[in-house]
């Protein structure tokens, strides 16, 4: 479970941003992201209609590929309600590049 | 994606903290799945503990199975998933009908629990989901789903009503769901409930509609707890962080460390 990826170089946010926008394609498929305009500005539960468990989905990728030393579970176990609602992908862009 | 193929089914799990001393194992809700622990109140056990999340048969990410929708059946899966994760012992901690598969664990492996929480976990005489069941249709669960949405401050849109149409449909339709449910309706009046000496805690919603089977519990479990908190049945959702400590404070009671000092230690 704790596959530690390699990252060489620090990702800017664009390289971040693509690796992202990746994993929501593979959680929540291809068909309904062809409908969509993914962008940094998009919300997770209000632009990308991610629920909860496609949310635990991509937390799990984010995890196995940017290390354990990014505990994207914890942050995100910070925030409220309103505040995991209204996350957008530039949110967690920012919060990845801290980590580096 | 963790799965554990436990040979009857194949689950979805997630771990927290794995080198915990003792283990928590968290069990959803029907119609639900591990998300409404996952964000919040895992991570916060997970200070002290080892937290395992899984999503029942049929739920979330887990097999898609026709039947074994009873107790019987999952507390054979959370039995077998035991094994697979080499768990001797564990404290249980189960939300609406995964508060009747806590309970049940109790009953058919005493020797497997430590102690034992029960959030808002129904009577199935009583409770409306069997009716649900009966009524079910694309229309009731826009209602259904506005109503979540009022009380939880959760929205749906209109791929996610999709999905949430197509799970409905699946365990209504294509699985033993209802007639399991509906052998479970005599669950409360089975003696063995009284025979649970476990210690219990029963946390439920103070505008719950299964405050009278908290009640019930907390008569029949001979050490048992019962606390109301804000909120209705759908209280984890609404106050995460009060059923997270109320947890915590259950199950730190007896840990062999100083809690105040253990939640300095705690550096990322």
């Amino acid at each position: 479970m704790d596959q530690l990826t390699e990252e060489p170089k620090k990702l800017s946010n664009d390289e971040i941003f693509d690796v992202l926008n990746q994993f929501i394609t593979e959680v929540i498929g291809e068909e309904f992201v062809d409908e969509m305009d993914i962008t940094p500005d998009s919300s997770f539960t209000k632009d990308l209609e991610m629920d909860s468990i496609e949310i635990v989905a991509f937390s799990e990728k984010v995890k196995l590929h940017f290390g354990e030393n990014i505990n994207f579970t914890g942050w995100l176990s910070n925030m409220d309600l309103d505040e995991i609602i209204s996350l957008k992908l530039s949110d967690i862009i920012n919060y990845i590049r801290q980590c580096q | 994606m963790p799965v554990v193929d436990v040979q009857r089914v194949k689950l979805h799990i997630q771990e927290l903290n794995p080198s915990g001393e003792e283990t928590i194992i968290l069990i959803h809700g029907m119609f639900s799945n591990l998300a409404v622990y996952y964000f919040n109140i895992a991570p916060m056990l997970a200070e002290n503990f080892r937290v395992i999340l899984y999503d029942m048969r049929g739920h979330g990410m887990s097999e898609k199975v026709k039947e074994g929708y009873d107790l019987t059946s999952m507390t054979d899966d959370l039995y077998a998933l035991m094994e697979a994760l080499h768990v001797e012992k564990t404290h249980l901690v189960g939300y609406s009908y995964g508060g009747l598969v806590a309970l049940k664990m109790a009953v058919r492996y005493p020797e497997k629990i430590a102690k034992l929480a029960v959030i808002e976990g129904p009577d199935p005489n009583e409770q409306e989901t069997l009716a649900i069941i009966d009524t079910y249709s694309k229309e009731f669960l826009i209602h259904y789903v506005n109503n979540f949405a009022d009380t939880t401050k959760m929205q749906m849109g209109k791929r996610q009503l999709e999905r949430n149409h197509r799970m409905y449909e699946f365990l209504f339709n294509e699985t033993t769901i209802r007639s399991d449910m509906e052998s479970e309706k005599d669950f409360f009046q089975h003696k063995a409930l009284s025979q649970i000496t476990h210690e219990t805690l029963l946390i439920y919603g103070e505008h719950s509609n299964c405050v009278p089977s908290g009640e019930k519990l907390a008569a029949k479990i001979g050490d048992a707890n019962l606390v109301l908190v804000p909120g209705d049945h759908n209280v984890p959702i609404q106050q995460p962080e009060t059923i997270g400590s109320e947890l915590l404070l259950f199950f730190n009671k007896d840990l062999d460390i100083d809690i105040y000092d253990s939640n300095l230690l705690v550096v990322n």
